[in-house]
């Protein structure tokens, strides 16, 4: 059975010309390699954090 | 004596350690390796599917695959392309944009860019037809459908590619119960892309089948008048044939009774209504006046010529027969007076004889002496 308020949601405005700027930026979505970086930089925050805490209880 | 040249990281372009990672981004590389792999398997299922014109379905592989590698320029042009087939110049716009952020020399979706700039009026007309979709949309949303419909029927007009636009139009008429026109519409997605899943699921619930709707993929949109009719046919019509189904009984009899009330009574939008009943007169009327025209023009004629036919051949069967029975008169005409000159002879023969014959009834008694002597006599 076909709902059409439900079925109407389905349905996005789409973006204007003036509005690429925006489609390109939602565009960019995240990859593997965004994910890679982002745990690397934790890791090296947190071992950062924990040579700086060995130094401080030295 | 080999040498041995330095890996470079795919992901930043520095050097790679000899323990695997990069020396600047410090990436592990089989890590990346294996998913600019799997970006790469991805991309060519989604080039397959578009291949096919499975375009919904080669969007889905091709966002895998830049969920793997969104630098994967293969993929980005791709989907870009499928964006521009499918009526959606800026998301298109966008993809290639990023593809030449990425790699800016030896790219394909460079061409695409300058062809698209070439065209000034373009990016005009693809404004205003995001715009009136955007304003098709609302017009939807606030119940106004016909409104709606006059809409999106001007954006389809000025980009026939546009499958969202399509699918909102399908949506629309089906939601006045035009379900002939919502199949149409649908038919026109599926000859844009072949396994749009929207459109097949409208389709099956409008109570078409599978084999239905491969056939529909067959069938020519070409002059399905889609777009081309006039404000009158925009409005809601009941089709008898094909019904969603009904989940309760109840809902079942209101439907039964709507399709009554719509069966007799078609919405001209802002003109009041019109009733069916008026004109039933006018076609009765129209359709005697063909069937005579039929029977004067068609059957008369041939009928006529039938009959000549036979009046002819049963002439010629009298004539042969009369000349025949003609014929046959004249010779018994002829045998009749020979037969007559023979008698008169005989009678005349026997008028002009001088001795009559003896009498020989008496024979029984004996002949008498006079009578003997005749015989001899006679002799």
């Amino acid at each position: 059975m076909i709902v059409f308020e439900e079925e109407l949601k389905r349905f996005q405005p789409i973006p204007e010309v003036s509005q690429a700027e925006e489609a390109i930026y939602s565009n960019d979505l995240r990859d593997i390699s965004d994910i890679l970086t982002q745990v690397t930089t934790e890791l090296k925050n947190a071992n950062s954090d924990a040579q700086l805490g060995g130094i401080i209880r030295r | 004596m080999a040498i041995n040249r330095p890996v470079l990281c795919p992901n930043c372009g520095a050097q790679v350690k000899k323990t695997g990672y990069c020396s600047s981004c410090y990436m592990p590389i089989d890590v990346l390796r294996k998913a600019y792999n799997t970006s790469d398997y991805h991309y060519n299922i989604g080039l397959d599917k578009a291949i096919a014109r499975d375009l919904s379905g080669a969007i889905e592989s091709l966002n895998m695959s830049l969920r793997y590698n969104k630098k994967n320029v293969m993929s980005r042009n791709l989907l870009g392309l499928i964006y521009y087939e499918m009526g959606e110049v800026v998301m298109a716009l966008s993809h290639w944009v990023m593809s030449v952020n990425y790699q800016n020399n030896d790219n394909l979706a460079e061409k695409y860019l300058k062809l698209l700039r070439k065209d000034a009026t373009l990016l005009d007309s693809v404004d205003q037809i995001a715009k009136k979709f955007n304003m098709a949309l609302g017009y939807a949303g606030s119940a106004d459908y016909d409104l709606a419909i006059l809409q999106i029927k001007t954006v389809l007009s000025a980009n026939p590619h546009f499958v969202k636009g399509y699918l909102l139009l399908a949506l629309l008429y089906i939601q006045v119960n035009n379900y002939e026109k919502a199949r149409t519409t649908l038919r026109r997605v599926l000859k844009i892309d072949k396994a749009n899943p929207i459109a097949i699921h409208y389709l099956h619930e409008m109570g078409d089948t599978d084999e239905n709707i491969i056939q529909m993929r067959k069938e020519s949109v070409e002059n399905d008048g889609l777009l081309e009719d006039a404000y009158a046919e925009e409005v809601s019509v009941a089709e008898a044939n094909a019904k969603p189904v009904s989940d309760s009984p109840i809902k079942r009899l209101v439907g039964v009774i709507e399709d009554r009330y719509r069966k007799t009574t078609v919405k001209t939008g802002e003109f009041g209504e019109m009733r069916f009943a008026h004109y039933s007169g006018i076609y009765v009327l129209v359709g005697l006046v063909l069937g005579v025209l039929l029977l004067f023009f068609v059957v008369v004629p041939a009928q006529k010529r039938n009959l000549r036919k036979e009046n002819i051949n049963l002439t010629k069967e009298y004539s042969e027969e009369i000349s025949a029975k003609n014929a046959e008169i004249a010779a018994l005409g002829e045998e009749i007076e020979s037969l007559q000159n023979q008698l008169e002879e005989i009678l005349y023969s026997h008028d002009n004889a001088d001795n009559p014959l003896p009498d020989y009834s008496d024979l029984e008694h004996g002949l008498s002496d006079e009578d003997i002597d005749m015989i001899i006599q006679f002799e």
